[in-house]
């Protein structure tokens, strides 16, 4: 009956078991060969094969049970995440944090013995849930307190915002932030320490508890009184039905059916159990990612104006005793263009920079423009576009030049750029130099002063559009941009990626819950019992609804005839002899 | 222009038929038979929800990009996303979460149309680091995770409330069907007073108490699966703005104050879902750390844009009182 349910795989037994199996095949077939059957093709199709009659007999003289336990558990395990079936499942395993993980070699010395057994008291305290329920709070803590302390700032700093005689917070003293290293949180040891013991956590709990858990949910076993199963979370008793159907209808559901005479064993989205596992190896690949990155990543930013060239190796700086340079540091990059897009309000919408790549040939390897979340890749590091300046301007004053004039920032309040430069006028030696200011917020527009400050124009570079002040004719002939490039290669990236897509993956799946329903034939009636691990509000609804579709027998024999439809006649007329209690 | 007072008048319609509904709703739990009124609250929903998509679809055609570019466009997002769950079939059913998501709605339109963001109405321009697909990805992840973790984290604030009452009265008509469970067929519910509190593994013998039993352990069943989802979005959206960082600015976790608080949100939830494992810590512990996490997600959501720091700051904003 189990083949009935559940036909992937049954053919594919291995060779070992095959000369035992068989025959229980051949009864189960030989059992539907007197049948009506029209409804389930997999039925038909192990049909085809008839076997000879002594081997029917042969099958039933065995305890028909015990060969579909054993078909049962053999073809689990070729399925590749069902359960399979053993009856002691809950004499070794039931409580998984008992189980001993570091198991003790009979001959080996006290000495390694002693060392287990430390191993062993040191895997269980890590595994306390209670203890990494502390390390996630001291962690939330740690960053909260992080952002509220300015981080990174000279200790001078703290002594003056920090004063100990009137703690801020109550609490925060220069001493304890200097101390403790939180004016650099995130890589004070103490929090680096704290995210460490959480990875060993995370490992101890996953080794100790989590697999446990999962050999628990994996190992199930029919139900054999109607009071146990009562006992489940959800129990319901259907008068008149037939556990077949129920089979038939839970199949219909997306069960995996499991049948033996009057028991039946249910099973749905068992997936649901390995994701906690999954989550915590995706935090353990993310915690090693993050590592990697920290200790073997290089890092730099170089502002390069316009047509200049620098070499990739002179910018980057290592993080780490990992941090190895390669070969392609020796590219040199040339900067060809820096450009900028603007919106029609005049305000700065994109930046953008051409880059060529050469070799130590002088040879172009590759050539892009990158912009603001468009980066440059090659080689294994990263050229990003962050920011920008003001370099320099060219100026042709009076047919004369055209002068580089170089722009300097001016610190003005607000986080709107300015530069500034000036075009002195006169002796450059006289002790008070006098010139014309020229200011830019960007590359569009420069606005002119005169010597005394007074407004005098503004001028777009390119235009070509002469300028008169204090009697010179000015031209500004280009405004040179300057781009801001970081630049980094990060070995921690792939990881950190994985274990991204690993969580993510396996945060979904973790909707999902396990549900199992078992059910016993009680003479007429039907008793059924279910529980699921998180959809529990739902899966009550969900049960009933299946149960609805169950049909009530009205005459309990072999031959029963059911109200709902043809089709469910057959269904409910071929049950297992020993299904039905007479 | 046009755009602008399309905008207007779509935001005021919504506002006003959301507080219409909180009235009728209000009305609804003081005098029990109105079903009619009751439903009359459900279609200003649907009402306002729809006005608000008319609001977010003229704001997206008029600017360009997608309306997530600020606070005030998040926060009409977030009423947006409240609606949407206050409508899903599935979750109405059950009835827990429209008392939680109206008012919710209610609150968070009111906020973004109040004079405080008064300066922040005009849809702005998108500075360089957030012309990316990655932006509405991570924006609609993050607020779809902060709408259904604030509901959660609210339906843990209830069972909190109704432990610690001594008085409960149950109410709203609607709300009976819905309660009686599977096991429970058709048992009406009644306005029961407790003077003291019990344990609540031991209180299913009394039966007065049962009612209240049960209906905590809906609250906490129902808050524990919307946390989840809750979490899953934020999970998403978290990870989705890490891979945008590293895009963008050059490293994919920058500790940034935004980042961070969004990490702490997601460890406290982390934590909720660790003390539930326990089978005794189911309920009230669970809750108390939820409604923490209610906090905390302000916190990150409004106080870290308040405070205008970081590499987030695009999302910042002063309260102007005018």
């Amino acid at each position: 009956m189990e083949v009935l349910m559940t036909p992937a795989g049954t053919l594919h037994q291995s060779p070992s078991r095959l000369h035992f199996l068989k025959p229980c095949h051949n009864f189960v077939n030989s059992t539907f060969k007197f049948k009506p059957q029209h409804l389930y093709t997999s039925r038909n199709r192990s049909r085809t094969q008839l076997p000879p009659p002594l081997t029917l007999i042969n099958c039933k003289l065995k305890s028909s049970g015990e060969v579909m336990k054993q078909n049962a558990s053999k073809k689990i395990e070729l399925w590749n995440s069902a359960p399979p079936l053993s009856e002691e499942a809950e004499k070794n395993g039931g409580s998984g944090k008992e189980e001993d993980p570091v198991k003790a070699g009979s001959g080996s010395s006290a000495v390694s013995r002693s060392v287990k057994k430390l191993s062993r008291k040191v895997l269980s305290l890590l595994s306390n849930l209670p203890l990494a329920i502390g390390e996630m709070f001291v962690i939330a803590a740690l960053m909260a307190l992080g952002t509220v302390i300015d981080q990174g700032e000279t200790p001078e700093y703290y002594f003056q915002n920090y004063p100990e005689e009137s703690p801020s917070y109550g609490f925060i003293t220069w001493r304890w932030v200097l101390a403790l290293g939180f004016d650099h949180m995130f890589s004070s040891p103490v929090f680096l320490a704290t995210l460490a013991l959480l990875g060993a956590s995370l490992m101890a709990c996953t080794y100790t508890t989590q697999i446990p858990l999962v050999k628990v949910a994996r190992r199930w076993k029919f139900m054999d009184s109607p009071e146990a199963v009562r006992k489940q979370d959800f129990s319901e008793t259907l008068p008149q039905a037939s556990v077949q159907d129920l089979g038939v209808i839970l199949m219909g559901s997306g069960y995996e059916v499991f049948l033996k005479g009057p028991r039946l064993y249910a099973f749905k989205g068992l997936v649901g159990r390995y994701t906690p596992i999954g989550v915590h190896l995706a935090m353990l690949l993310i915690m090693v990612g993050a590592t990697l990155s920290a200790t073997g990543s290089f890092r730099g930013s170089v502002t390069v104006p316009q047509g200049l060239n620098f070499v990739v190796g002179d910018v980057l700086g290592p993080s780490g005793f990992l941090s190895f340079p390669t070969e392609a540091f020796s590219t040199e990059v040339h900067v060809n263009k820096f450009s900028m897009d603007y919106y029609e309000s005049g305000e700065v919408s994109q930046f953008h920079t051409d880059l060529s790549l050469l070799n130590l040939d002088g040879k172009e390897v590759m050539r892009k423009t990158i912009s603001v979340n468009d980066p440059l890749r090659y080689g294994g590091f990263t050229i990003y576009q962050t920011d920008w300046s003001i370099s320099a301007l060219q100026v042709v004053k009076d047919g004369e030049g055209p002068f580089n004039l170089p722009m300097a920032p001016l610190k003005v309040n607000g986080d709107k750029k300015l530069y500034g430069t000036i075009l002195p006028v006169g002796s450059i030696d006289a002790p008070n130099v006098k010139g014309i200011s020229m200011l830019a917020r960007d590359l569009q527009s420069i606005v002119l002063y005169d010597q005394e400050g007074k407004f005098v124009g503004v001028r777009r570079p390119n235009s070509k559009l002469p300028i008169e002040i204090d009697g010179m004719k000015i031209i500004i002939e280009d405004a040179i941009g300057s781009s801001g490039l970081e630049l980094k290669t990060d070995p921690g990236v792939p990881v950190v990626y994985s274990g991204f897509g690993a969580l993510m993956l396996t945060t979904c799946i973790s909707i999902l819950s396990h549900a199992q329903i078992w059910a016993l034939q009680d003479g007429t009636s039907l008793v059924i019992g279910g529980k699921s691990n998180r959809a529990k509000g739902e899966f009550g609804g969900q049960i009933n609804r299946m149960l609805d579709q169950v049909p009530e027998l009205v005459e309990s024999s072999s031959s029963s005839v059911t109200k709902q439809s043809k089709d469910m006649v057959a269904a409910a007329s071929f049950t297992d002899p020993s299904a039905r209690p007479s | 222009m046009i755009f602008s007072t399309l905008e207007h008048i779509l935001i005021h319609i919504s506002f006003s038929v959301v507080s219409l509904g909180i009235t009728i709703h209000l009305i609804t739990l003081l005098v029990d038979e109105f079903v009619e009124l009751y439903d009359s609250s459900e279609k200003g929903m649907i009402t306002s929800f729809f006005c608000i998509t008319g609001l977010l679809v003229t704001r997206w055609i008029y600017s360009g990009h997608l309306p997530l570019s600020n606070f005030y466009e998040s926060l009409i997002f977030l009423s947006w996303i409240l609606s949407i769950i206050h409508m899903v079939p599935y979750l109405k059913k059950q009835n827990y979460l429209s008392p939680i998501t109206a008012p919710s709605t209610f609150f968070t339109q009111g906020f973004a149309t109040s004079g405080l963001l008064t300066n922040m109405h005009q849809s702005g321009i998108l500075v360089p680091a957030l012309q990316s697909q990655w932006l509405m990805m991570h924006v609609s992840m993050m607020v779809l995770g902060y709408a259904a973790l604030l509901c959660g984290s609210l339906l843990s604030v209830a069972l909190i409330v109704i432990t610690f009452r001594k008085v409960i009265r149950i109410i709203d008509n609607d709300k009976r069907a819905n309660l009686n469970s599977f096991s429970i067929g058709g048992t009406p519910y009644i306005t029961k007073k407790r003077n003291v509190l019990r344990n609540t593994s031991f209180s299913f013998l009394y039966s007065r108490n049962y009612y209240k039993v049960q209906l905590i352990q809906q609250l906490d069943h129902w808050g524990f699966r919307i946390i989840g989802i809750g979490f899953l979005f934020l999970t998403i959206g978290i990870l989705s703005g890490a891979v945008w960082a590293n895009e963008a600015w050059g490293s994919y976790w920058n500790w940034d104050p935004k980042e961070t608080w969004a990490f702490i949100t997601w460890t406290i939830f982390a934590i909720y879902f660790h003390i539930r494992v326990n089978k005794n810590g189911e309920g009230l512990n669970s809750a108390i750390i939820a409604s923490i996490g209610f906090f905390l997600i302000w916190i990150c959501y409004f106080g870290v844009n308040l405070l205008g720091i970081g590499l987030h700051s695009y999302g910042s904003f002063t309260l102007t009182s005018n």
